[in-house]
């Protein structure tokens, strides 16, 4: 990465300028943020932030998180096709699976730090990138959420989730962890389409509640109105596997805050800086836990504040890191 | 080098750090107020596009506030929910029996092996004074008030959810929800997709066989099931101190279809239909009438169909109007074969002598007797329409209002000598109102007319719930509700018209004979105009949940004071007829249910007190002081003073499961009721089906039959086997 260094701004004078200049400069210092006045005089590392296509709005709202999280050191450009012809040596950061695939196509030798993405999206390409490719990964762990149903719901024991042949790999590695929580889980293969509910209601005469993880082939917007309201219906709850599935009628899910990804994501850039090199995909070190209250009052289910489920996950899950150190 | 940043108009974080004139500065400055609130810090998602929003598609709401249940915490009164899984996790294997885990109710059987539940008691042969429905379908016969628990349309399979509202419920469901509501909710087709098979045997010829197929998708979803139900009934009965073999079971098949159509996402229909046929056995010695020959066995031919519009104007308002017809059609018929002396007597307008034994008379005596055929068929029908509607003002203020009419129809030539009808119409309002966090008021009422009295009646309710914490509430409501007499009650028209006669009796065929007739004259008020029952009901609840360790703790308490007046009691067969409003009941007590859910342990607990004091209020010359107490008496048979159940379900290792539960009820007239079931259950969950093998015992502890003497079972241990798969 190179330094981008820009000329200091002349800073205009008041008396010269009339009231409506005065007003604009006011603005100004009310509402920029302090990087953007301090930047001046340092030397500035560009990186260029690639979004979805179709979401101009989240890639505005990352870059300017990201803006924050990065300081004043940091340039952010937006990415462009073609560009990597000219500059393959900076810094890319990318938002989402489509975004990093764009630039990963247009050159496989750009350092890369992947935003938004799954685990088992990038571990393939972080394997083979040397180093090149990073990543912060977005969807929660696993058991994590299950953590956060067996701190909503004490006494469960059994876990259960659904899985397409190709999708099944995504419990994969849940399975081991489970027992350390004292729980046991089952993965339920939906074959066919038509076999979606037969398969879920099996499930649920199984599991004391369902962990969704993100899975489109599952859980997707046509078929989430069938599985929240046979799920319900039976008195089970479904756990995951987003936020947007909590606000449809999934209990709870875990999150991590986009902020939290950003400043995951500047310590990343300031570790490859420093090493040359990405560590690990890894995920943001806080989460915090999205709860739809009024499905859980209507379960009858008490729930503690979001404080004391999120210690009680923080809890279990220690406990769970502790029991695999020994 | 970097490149030239192209896309650099479209970035207002790069635009801004870049040379800017005050200008541009000014203008980027307005906008950047302007966009600030949706890309704020996102610890403070925005109103107009937060988090989720951004990096998701917003799905639609789908458990919205007019599909969840009302939690338990501002219900305004005490509700008892029997969950299906629990059902089958226990091995109950009656429907009826289920009733052994509400607080306060009691079960038992009557005549030849005919299922009787209550909550306090104050029935015996009908349950006319609780409201019984079955997803929201008014499930009592039409003109005798009755439940036929053994015809129900409900197989243990498909039970979603039972919930009984404990106490006067008229302001919600109308007259006769006078001590409770039950209502059984069966699982929507959307839930039961794919095939379902299942089987159950065990003592005293019990067999029940289930089927069901379906299919779940967005337009229309669908169920089509199967049961049969069987049992030989009790083992023996008793009569002159003699054992008889006791025809007193049941074969019932039934069909169900369930279809739901969503026209659009704010409207959908749902489709329900079932026939019910079979034979409910009765026996010859225990109810065989004016000197039966053979078993008065009831052929049952029942028919429903149910149709309900839900309709969803918005989060806050929707309603539905569901139309019902159910059809109840008994035919029993039995040959009868009276000596001549006893018939001369009949003629001659004396009581008739009902103490017949088989074997009493036969064709070939001489002189010649009366052999014919007699019948008690009836055909009875309900059409029922409900339209509910519910509003939300705002969050804190719910108006649930709504209409209904219903239409009782019965046809018998032996009880009503033709056929009639029984009209009601009712409007209802309930409004719930938080006017803060920590208390909920409801008040609702409900105005009805009927022509079984042609009068009006309004039964309001009102409470107030506390709520000390989210899953914490202390309850005061207030209910008043009747009961109006049913049809059978109100206008009798009961008699006998033989058929088949034979010689040299012929000129009998057809010929009315009037139980009005028959019955003793010194006390009868056949006939005599009944008014309603009233009941005045004061409860102090309190419900709560609560994480004990790692156990979820559900208490649920309940203090009760009723007094109830007008009750009617007395006596109705052929000999006997005098019922009148002259029984005054006052009863109070308590009940507790409560379960601890541990990791691979639930506990579940119930107990009722029940104290209750009758007193008769009729007029003092209307009978003797025997016949006075009799009819106090009558409506304490169900009554018992302690109750309740204990459950333990413990999951164990190799998928296996074992249930216990006790039940006890202390005590019926002749004795207590006391029962434990054990079973034993494995389910197997395979890639493409689930199966479970289990084995129940139901062992009586209490070999004494609790209320009937023929209820006489030969084994105190009864041994059960369940089989089921599901694709």
């Amino acid at each position: 990465m190179k330094p981008d260094k820009h000329t200091k701004q002349d800073f205009p004078s008041a008396l010269s300028y009339t009231g409506v200049w005065l007003v604009g400069f006011l603005l100004c210092l009310m509402t920029l943020p302090h990087s953007v006045f301090a930047q001046d005089d340092v030397p500035r590392t560009t990186i260029y932030v690639a979004g979805p296509e179709n979401n101009p709005t989240l890639t505005q709202h990352m870059t300017g998180l990201l803006a924050k999280a990065l300081g004043q050191g940091v340039s952010l450009r937006p990415f462009e096709s073609g560009q990597t012809s000219q500059d393959s040596d900076s810094l890319a950061i990318t938002l989402g699976p489509e975004a990093f695939t764009q630039v990963r196509q247009e050159s496989r030798s750009v350092p890369i730090l992947a935003l938004m993405v799954d685990s088992a999206f990038i571990e393939g390409y972080f394997g083979r990138s040397e180093g090149r490719v990073g990543a912060v990964l977005y969807s929660p762990p696993l058991i994590r959420q299950v953590a956060a149903g067996k701190a909503i719901l004490p006494h469960a024991t059994h876990v259960a989730m659904l899985a397409t042949p190709e999708s099944v790999e995504l419990y994969e590695g849940l399975m081991d962890q489970l027992a350390d929580l004292g729980m046991e889980g089952r993965v339920f293969i939906v074959s066919q389409n038509d076999n979606l509910i037969p398969t879920l209601i099996r499930a649920l005469g199984y599991g004391d509640f369902l962990l969704a993880a993100p899975d489109s082939d599952i859980y997707n917007p046509r078929t989430i109105k069938h599985v929240l309201l046979t799920t319900y219906r039976r008195n089970r709850i479904v756990i995951g596997p987003s936020r947007a599935y909590v606000r449809a009628g999934a209990l709870a899910s875990n999150y991590a805050p986009l902020k939290n990804i950003a400043d995951e994501a500047a310590q990343q850039v300031a570790g490859y800086q420093q090493a040359g090199r990405f560590p690990a995909p890894s995920y943001p070190d806080t989460f915090k836990l999205e709860i739809n209250r009024q499905v859980a009052r209507s379960l009858n289910i008490p729930l503690p504040t979001e404080e004391e489920l999120r210690a009680a996950i923080e809890l279990r899950l220690s406990s769970l890191r502790e029991s695999n150190d020994e | 080098m970097p490149v030239t940043n192209r896309l650099a108009k479209t970035s207002s974080v790069n635009l801004i750090r870049h040379n800017l004139c005050p200008l541009n500065a000014l203008i980027l400055a307005s906008a950047w107020l302007f966009l600030s609130p949706a890309i704020a810090d996102d610890s403070e998602p925005s109103s107009q596009l937060s988090e989720p929003e951004l990096l998701e598609p917003p799905l639609p709401e789908v458990l919205t506030t007019t599909r969840l249940r009302q939690p338990k915490s501002k219900v305004p009164g005490t509700t008892t929910i029997i969950e299906g899984d629990l059902i089958r996790d226990l091995g109950v294997m009656n429907l009826v029996e289920v009733f052994r885990l509400v607080p306060g109710m009691t079960v038992t059987e009557v005549g030849s092996n005919n299922p009787v539940t209550s909550y306090h008691g104050t029935v015996h042969y009908e349950q006319r004074r609780l409201q019984i429905q079955v997803d929201g379908r008014t499930s009592y016969r039409a003109s005798l008030s009755d439940t036929d628990w053994h015809t129900m349309p409900v197989p243990l399979e498909l039970i979603e959810r039972i919930e009984v509202s404990r106490g006067p419920n008229s302001a919600a469901h109308g007259i006769n929800a006078f001590l409770g509501t039950v209502n059984i909710i069966t699982r929507s087709p959307d839930d039961t997709a794919g095939v379902q098979l299942g089987a159950a045997s065990g003592s005293r010829g019990y067999l029940r066989t289930f089927g069901s197929v379906g299919s779940a998708s967005e337009p229309y979803s669908w169920r089509l099931a199967y049961e049969k139900r069987r049992s030989d009934g009790f083992d023996r009965q008793v009569d002159g101190g003699q054992l008889y073999p006791f025809n007193d079971g049941y074969n019932m098949n039934t069909f169900s279809y369930d279809g739901i159509a969503r026209l659009t996402d704010q409207l959908n229909l749902e489709l329900r239909g079932g026939v019910v046929d079979g034979i409910n056995e009765e026996d010859l010695r225990k109810n065989g009438k004016f000197g039966a020959t053979d078993d008065p066995n009831i052929i049952v031919d029942d028919y429903y169909l149910q149709t309900r519009l839900n309709v969803t104007t918005s989060n806050t308002h929707f309603y539905h109007l569901q139309v019902s017809y159910q059809n109840y059609q008994r035919r029993q018929r039995w040959p009868i074969c009276i000596p001549a002396p006893v018939l001369d007597n009949m003629i001659a307008g004396n009581p008739p002598d009902s103490d017949f034994d088989p074997g009493d008379c036969s064709p070939g005596d001489t002189p010649a007797p009366l052999v014919a055929n007699l019948n008690e068929d009836i055909e009875e029908s309900r059409l029922e329409f409900e339209l509910q509607d519910t509003l939300y003002f705002r969050p804190d203020l719910k108006l649930v209002s709504g209409l209904g009419y219903r239409r009782d129809t019965f046809r018998s030539e032996t009880f009503f000598n033709g056929r009639g009808n029984n009209y009601q119409s009712r409007a209802f309002v309930n409004a719930e109102y938080s006017p803060f966090e920590w208390v909920t008021l409801n008040a609702g009422g409900n105005w009805e007319t009927t022509t079984t009295t042609d009068e009006g009646y309004f039964s309001p309710r009102v409470a107030t719930n506390f709520i000390i914490s989210e899953n914490q509430a202390i309850r005061f409501v207030y209910s008043e509700a009747v009961r109006t007499p049913d049809a059978f009650e109100q206008t009798p028209d009961w008699s006998y018209r033989p058929s088949n006669v034979r010689a040299p009796y012929t000129a009998l065929e057809g010929r009315r004979f009037r139980v009005e007739d028959l019955v003793d004259p010194t006390t009868s008020t056949f006939g005599q105009e009944l008014e309603e029952e009233r009941i005045v009901s004061r409860e102090v609840s309190y419900f709560g949940q609560f994480y004990m360790s790692h156990a979820l703790m559900s208490l649920e308490l309940r203090y009760f004071n009723d007094e109830l007046r007008d009750m009617i009691s007395g006596v109705i067969n052929e000999e006997d007829w005098f019922i009148a409003n002259n029984v005054a009941l006052d009863q109070e007590g308590f009940e507790v249910e409560g379960s601890l859910d541990y990791a691979h342990t639930k506990l579940r607990a119930t107990y009722a007190y029940l104290d209750q004091d009758g007193w008769y209020t009729g007029q003092p010359d209307a009978l003797n002081a025997d016949d006075q107490d009799y009819v106090v008496e009558l409506l304490g048979r169900l009554s018992v003073r302690h109750s309740g159940s204990f459950s333990w379900i413990q999951k164990l290792p190799f998928n296996l499961t074992s249930a216990a539960t006790f039940y006890w009820a202390d005590e019926f007239r002749r004795s207590q009721f006391e029962r434990a079931d054990f079973r034993i259950a494995r389910r197997i969950d395979a890639s493409r089906y689930s199966y479970e093998l289990a084995l129940t015992m139901q062992h009586y502890l209490n070999r004494d039959p609790e209320l009937s003497p023929d209820n006489l079972i030969s084994d105190h241990n009864q041994f059960f086997v369940e089989a089921g798969v599901r694709f």
